[in-house]
C-alpha cells in the first residue's frame, strides 16, 4: 500500500521540485541582478584613480586604494553640511508629515463628523487633478518666495499626502472602536486628549509605515532641490551628487574647452571619490531598510484606500 | 384657586416650548461648539492642502496667458488658446507625446507580465528559508533616488571607464549618452531593475491568499504544477491584474521625471528617444524659460489624466465596484 503510494506520488513530488527548482535558479539570477550594480560602484570607490584610467570600471578593484574615502574625509565640511542639511530636511518632514497626517485624518474618521465625505473629497481631489509643475513652482517661488530658502527642501510637496491621510483615516476608522471615543467624551476628555492619549498609540503601526516613506521621500528627494535651490549652502546630499554629476556630464561634452574643462577636472572629485560619495548616501537607507522592509509589503497590501 | 390653576397651565405650556426651542438652539451651538476642535485639528493640513495643491490649480490659467515679464506674470495678457496652438505646431509635441504613451504602454504590458512571473516564483520557493532573504534584496533598488540609480548607470555606460565601454566591448565602445536609438532599452532595463521587484508584491499577496485547498485538490485529481498555475493561480489573480492595469491606464500620460530626465544626463543628444511631457514641461520651464508652452504642456497633461483617471475608474467599478478608488 505505503510503496503504491509512494509509487504514484513520485513524478508529481519529481514535478513540484523542477518547479522549486527552476524558481530557486531564476530569483537567485535576479538577485545577482540587483546587487551588480552595488557591487560595481562599491568597487569603483575602492579603485585608484590610475587603474580606473587604465582599466575601466571593474567589478573587483586592480589596484585597491582608499584615497576616495580620504578624500571624503578631506571634504568633510562640505559633504558634511550636505548629509546635515539633508537629516534635518528629513527629520522636520517626517514629524511635519506625520503630525499633519495624523491630525487631519482623525476628524475624516469621526463618524459624528458630518462634514467628513466634503472634506475627504477635498484631500482626494488632489490625487486626480493637480497644476503641474510649471504652476506649482510659478505659485512657491512668485507667491510663497520660498527659492533658496531651506523651506524649499521641506515644503513643496512632501508634507502631507492625499493617500496617506486616506490610509490613515481608513486604519483609525477600522482599528479604533468609536465607543471607547464616546466614552472617553462622556468622561469629560477633550478631542485632543482623546486623540493623544487614545488614537496615538493604537495607531502606532500606521504612523510606523507612512513616516518611515516619508523619511524615505525625504531623503532622497533631489527635484525640490533642483527646482528651488541654487545656493550652493543649501545643497542636499542628493542635490550636490546630482550637480556633481551635470559639471562632468557639461565637461564631457565640451571639448573646444579642453583647457578650462581639464583645470576644473582637477578641482572635482576624482571618479573614484563620486562613487563612494554616492555610496555614503546609500547607507542610511541601507540602515533603515530592515524596518521598512516589512511595512512595505504590508502597506501594499493594507492600502485600500478609497475616497 | 380655578384661576391660578389655569394660569398655571397656560404658563407651564409656554415654558416648556420655550425650553425645547432654546434647548435645541443651544444643542446646535453646542455641537457647533464641540466640532470646533475637530475643525482645528484638520486646521494645518487643510492650508498645506490650499498652498501646495489647490492654489496651484488657478497656475493653469498661465497656460491661457501670453506672459510677459515686463509687466509680471499675473497681469500678462489673455490669449486664449495660443500656447496650445503653438505647443501643438512644433515637433517637440509629438515627440513628447509619442514618447510617454510608448514607454508607458510598452511597460505596462511588460511590467505586468515580470510582476506576476516572480510572484508566482516566489510563491514556488515560499516554504523555504531562503524566500525571507531573496524578497528585500529584489525590492531594495525601488528605495534609491533617481541620482544615484545615474550614478549606478553611469558606471555600466560612461564613455572612457564605464564598465560595458572598457570591459565587454574592450575599447572600441559606443558613445552611449551620444547615441538615443539605444535609450529605448537601456531605459526598460533600469526601470524594470528599480520596480520590477516591488510590483511583484501585490501579486505575492494575491497569490498568498488562495485557498490552499483547491491546490490539494487539484494534485489529487493528478494535475501538474504546470496546470495548477494555468486553471488555478491565474485565473484567480486575474481581477487584480485587471485592476492593476486600469489603474496604471489612469498614469499613462504621465513618467517617472527622474529616469527620463537624470539618469540620461539630461543630455540634449538623446531627446528624440527620452523627451516625455514631465520633462518637457521642466525643460521648457528651466532651460527655454516659456513659461507659455510649459504651462500649456502641463495642463494637457493634467486634464487627459484626469479624464482617464474618471474612465479608468468607470471601469473598475463596473467591473469590481469593491475596488474601485472612488
Amino acid at each position: 500500500m505505503s510503496k503504491l503510494e509512494e509509487k504514484s506520488s513520485a513524478p508529481k513530488f519529481r514535478d513540484e521540485m523542477a518547479f522549486r527548482g527552476f524558481s530557486l535558479v531564476v530569483l537567485l539570477l535576479l538577485v545577482i541582478f540587483c546587487i551588480v550594480p552595488f557591487v560595481l560602484m562599491l568597487s569603483v570607490s575602492l579603485s585608484s584613480e590610475t587603474s580606473l584610467g587604465q582599466y575601466g570600471y571593474r567589478f573587483w578593484p586592480t589596484e585597491v586604494s582608499f584615497a576616495a574615502y580620504e578624500y571624503l574625509w578631506a571634504k568633510r565640511l562640505t559633504i558634511g553640511r550636505c548629509y546635515l542639511l539633508t537629516i534635518i530636511t528629513t527629520v522636520v518632514g517626517t514629524v511635519g508629515n506625520l503630525v499633519l497626517t495624523s491630525l487631519f485624518a482623525y476628524p475624516l474618521s469621526r463618524k459624528d463628523f458630518k462634514q467628513r465625505n466634503i472634506f475627504a473629497f477635498i484631500v482626494f481631489f488632489t490625487v486626480m487633478f493637480n497644476g503641474g509643475l510649471t504652476s506649482t513652482y510659478i505659485i512657491w517661488t512668485r507667491f510663497f518666495h520660498i527659492k533658496n530658502t531651506i523651506w524649499a527642501l521641506i515644503l513643496p510637496g512632501g508634507l502631507m499626502s492625499a493617500m496617506n491621510v486616506l490610509m490613515v483615516r481608513n486604519y483609525y476608522s477600522a482599528n479604533i472602536p468609536y465607543s471607547i471615543i464616546e466614552a472617553a467624551g462622556l468622561d469629560g476628555a477633550s478631542d485632543m486628549r482623546v486623540f493623544t492619549t487614545i488614537v496615538i498609540p493604537l495607531s502606532k503601526p500606521v504612523l510606523a509605515t507612512i513616516g518611515l516613506f516619508a523619511a524615505i521621500g525625504y531623503w532622497n528627494n533631489w527635484t525640490n532641490g533642483l527646482y528651488y535651490i541654487t545656493d550652493t549652502s543649501l545643497y542636499t546630499i542628493q542635490v550636490y551628487l546630482k550637480r556633481l554629476m551635470d559639471n562632468i556630464a557639461y565637461l564631457k561634452s565640451s571639448n573646444n574647452v579642453v583647457e578650462s574643462a581639464a583645470l576644473a577636472l582637477r578641482s572635482m572629485p576624482t571618479e573614484s571619490a563620486r562613487m563612494a560619495i554616492a555610496i555614503v548616501a546609500i547607507i542610511p537607507i541601507l540602515l533603515v531598510y530592515p524596518f521598512i522592509q516589512k511595512q512595505l509589503v504590508k502597506g501594499m497590501v493594507v492600502g485600500g484606500v478609497k475616497g | 384657586m380655578a384661576d391660578i390653576g389655569a394660569s398655571r397651565e397656560v404658563v407651564r405650556e409656554n415654558p416648556y416650548d420655550d425650553l425645547l426651542r432654546q434647548r435645541k438652539k443651544s444643542k446646535k451651538k453646542a455641537r457647533i461648539k464641540r466640532l470646533i476642535p475637530l475643525y482645528m485639528m484638520m486646521l494645518p493640513g487643510l492650508i498645506y492642502l490650499v498652498c501646495n495643491n489647490y492654489l496651484p490649480l488657478f497656475g493653469i490659467l498661465f497656460a491661457f496667458k501670453k506672459i510677459d515679464f515686463s509687466v509680471g506674470i499675473f497681469k500678462s495678457p489673455w490669449c486664449g488658446f495660443d500656447n496650445f496652438e503653438f505647443l501643438f505646431k512644433t515637433k517637440d509635441a509629438w515627440i513628447m507625446i509619442r514618447n510617454t504613451l510608448g514607454y508607458n504602454i510598452a511597460w505596462l504590458i511588460l511590467g505586468t507580465i515580470i510582476a506576476v512571473f516572480i510572484a508566482l516564483l516566489m510563491n514556488e520557493i515560499a516554504s523555504m528559508p531562503v524566500a525571507k532573504a531573496i524578497q528585500p534584496i529584489i525590492c531594495f533598488p525601488s528605495m534609491i533616488s533617481a541620482v544615484i540609480l545615474s550614478y549606478l548607470v553611469y558606471a555600466f555606460l560612461s564613455n572612457n571607464n564605464g564598465f560595458i565601454n572598457t570591459v565587454l566591448l574592450d575599447g572600441n565602445g559606443i558613445n552611449w549618452y551620444a547615441s538615443p536609438q539605444y535609450w529605448p532599452i537601456i531605459l526598460t532595463i533600469v526601470h524594470f531593475w528599480q520596480v520590477s521587484g516591488q510590483s511583484s508584491i501585490i501579486y505575492m499577496a494575491s497569490i498568498g491568499g488562495i485557498d490552499k485547498g483547491l491546490y490539494e485538490a487539484a494534485k489529487i485529481d493528478g494535475a501538474g504544477r504546470l496546470k495548477q498555475i494555468r486553471y488555478i493561480t491565474l485565473p484567480l489573480i486575474k481581477s487584480m491584474v485587471i485592476l492593476m492595469t486600469l489603474m496604471s491606464i489612469g498614469k499613462i500620460f504621465n513618467s517617472d521625471f527622474g529616469l527620463f530626465y537624470q539618469v540620461t544626463l539630461n543630455q540634449g543628444m538623446l531627446i528624440s528617444t527620452t523627451q516625455t511631457i514631465d520633462t518637457y514641461v521642466y525643460r521648457a520651464l528651466m532651460e527655454m524659460n516659456n513659461i507659455g508652452m510649459s504651462s500649456a504642456a502641463s495642463v494637457f497633461q493634467a486634464v487627459l489624466g484626469f479624464l482617464l483617471v474618471l474612465i479608468s475608474n468607470a471601469v473598475v467599478s463596473a467591473v469590481d465596484s469593491e475596488s474601485a478608488l472612488f
